[in-house]
């Protein structure tokens, strides 16, 4: 089980860091700072600058990301913001706009 | 909707926390906390703002005020600094409190709620006066919650109404009539609560910062009482004119 959850239904305004999984399926508003990974559900709206290892993304996600790992954008998925991340992946239904830096 | 959101342990928030559903905290809060379903508190979880949901449940550490539509419960571990209301409060052996306690709601509406607005005012100047000096006045409050919830809710109410025979206010005569009969009960209340109260008026004066209420109750009565001085200083002024022209 993951470390956090944000319920749906739930409204955080205001800034989260930790060392563990964070999974979202409410509202965040601030900023999201972790070292493991980060999952962003379908029911999630985040209007935050997320930093993790990983994120996965199938809600709405308006914010710059960084990524030590990966970034997914899922199926009905949608960010708008710069990603910096090794790796990337957008799946099909997917909407993105914004910068990719894949440090090439 | 009704899901249950976790905070990890090692998880910081900063920021408040609102919405549906209930919540669990076992990592930091840190700022106000809002839900409608219930709040647990792990013990090693820690809240610094307000929380207010159904029903609290405290095992960690919480600076700020717990209000609970249903119930609040401090479990042992559990250490609480701020004022807790709610129907029903519960406060284990093992756990601490410093604060305003009462419980309102289902047990006695009608007196809870004409109590409510004079006790807030008198929180304050409560909370401020055990933290700094001594932790035996909430230590008493405490030992005697412990053996039985009902004497804590027997309790608050008539705390309230002593405080409020203080200062010349007889607006909740409800809860005096209820008071008055039973003689003996108060006089058995009276020894822990002078030690508990002499503080809090000598403390007021010094912590009217902290305590934004109780300035203003004080200050309104002086500035009516000024007024009738001026009558006699016009008579005064009048004596002196007579004398003035008789000369």
């Amino acid at each position: 089980m993951a470390g956090t959850v944000i319920g749906e239904g739930l409204t955080i305004e205001g800034d989260i860091s930790g060392d563990e999984e964070i999974v979202i399926h409410g509202n965040l508003r601030g900023r999201l700072t972790t070292t493991d990974a980060v999952t962003v559900g379908g029911t999630a709206v985040v209007g935050a600058d997320i930093t993790g290892a990983s994120l996965s993304v199938a809600g709405q996600v308006t914010g710059d990301v960084t990524a030590s790992e990966r970034v997914d954008i899922q199926a009905g998925g949608k960010l708008v913001g710069d990603i910096k991340a090794a790796r990337f992946t957008i799946a099909d239904g997917a909407s993105f706009k914004g910068n990719v830096d894949m440090e090439v | 909707m009704a899901e249950t959101s976790v905070i990890g342990a090692g998880t910081i928030v900063s920021g408040h926390v609102r919405g549906q559903g209930s919540l669990e905290i076992l990592g930091r809060v840190e700022g106000d906390v809002s839900v409608t379903g219930n709040v647990v508190i792990g013990p090693a979880g820690r809240v610094r703002g307000n929380i207010s949901g159904a029903e609290l449940t405290i095992s960690g550490h919480v600076q700020g005020d717990l209000r609970g539509t249903q119930a609040v419960l401090l479990e042992p571990g559990a250490r609480v600094a701020g004022d807790i209301s709610a129907p029903r409060v519960g406060i284990a052996p093992g756990a601490l409190a410093r604060g305003h306690v009462q419980t309102e709601g289902e047990p006695a509406p009608v007196v809870a709620r004409a109590a409510a607005p004079v006790a807030r005012p008198l929180a304050p100047p409560a909370r401020v006066a055990p933290t700094p000096v001594s932790q035996t006045a909430p230590a008493r409050l405490e030992a005697k919650p412990l053996p039985a919830l009902a004497r804590a809710e027997a309790k608050a109410p008539p705390a309230l109404a002593k405080v409020e025979a203080k200062p010349p206010l007889p607006p909740p005569t409800p809860t005096r009539v209820e008071g008055r009969p039973p003689l003996p009960p108060p006089p058995k209340m009276a020894p822990p609560k002078p030690e508990v109260r002499k503080p809090d008026p000598a403390r007021v004066a010094p912590a009217p910062p902290q305590a934004e209420f109780t300035p203003v109750r004080p200050i309104k009565p002086e500035a009516r009482r000024p007024p009738p001085p001026v009558v006699p200083v016009i008579s005064k002024g009048t004596k002196a004119k007579k004398k003035k022209s008789h000369d």
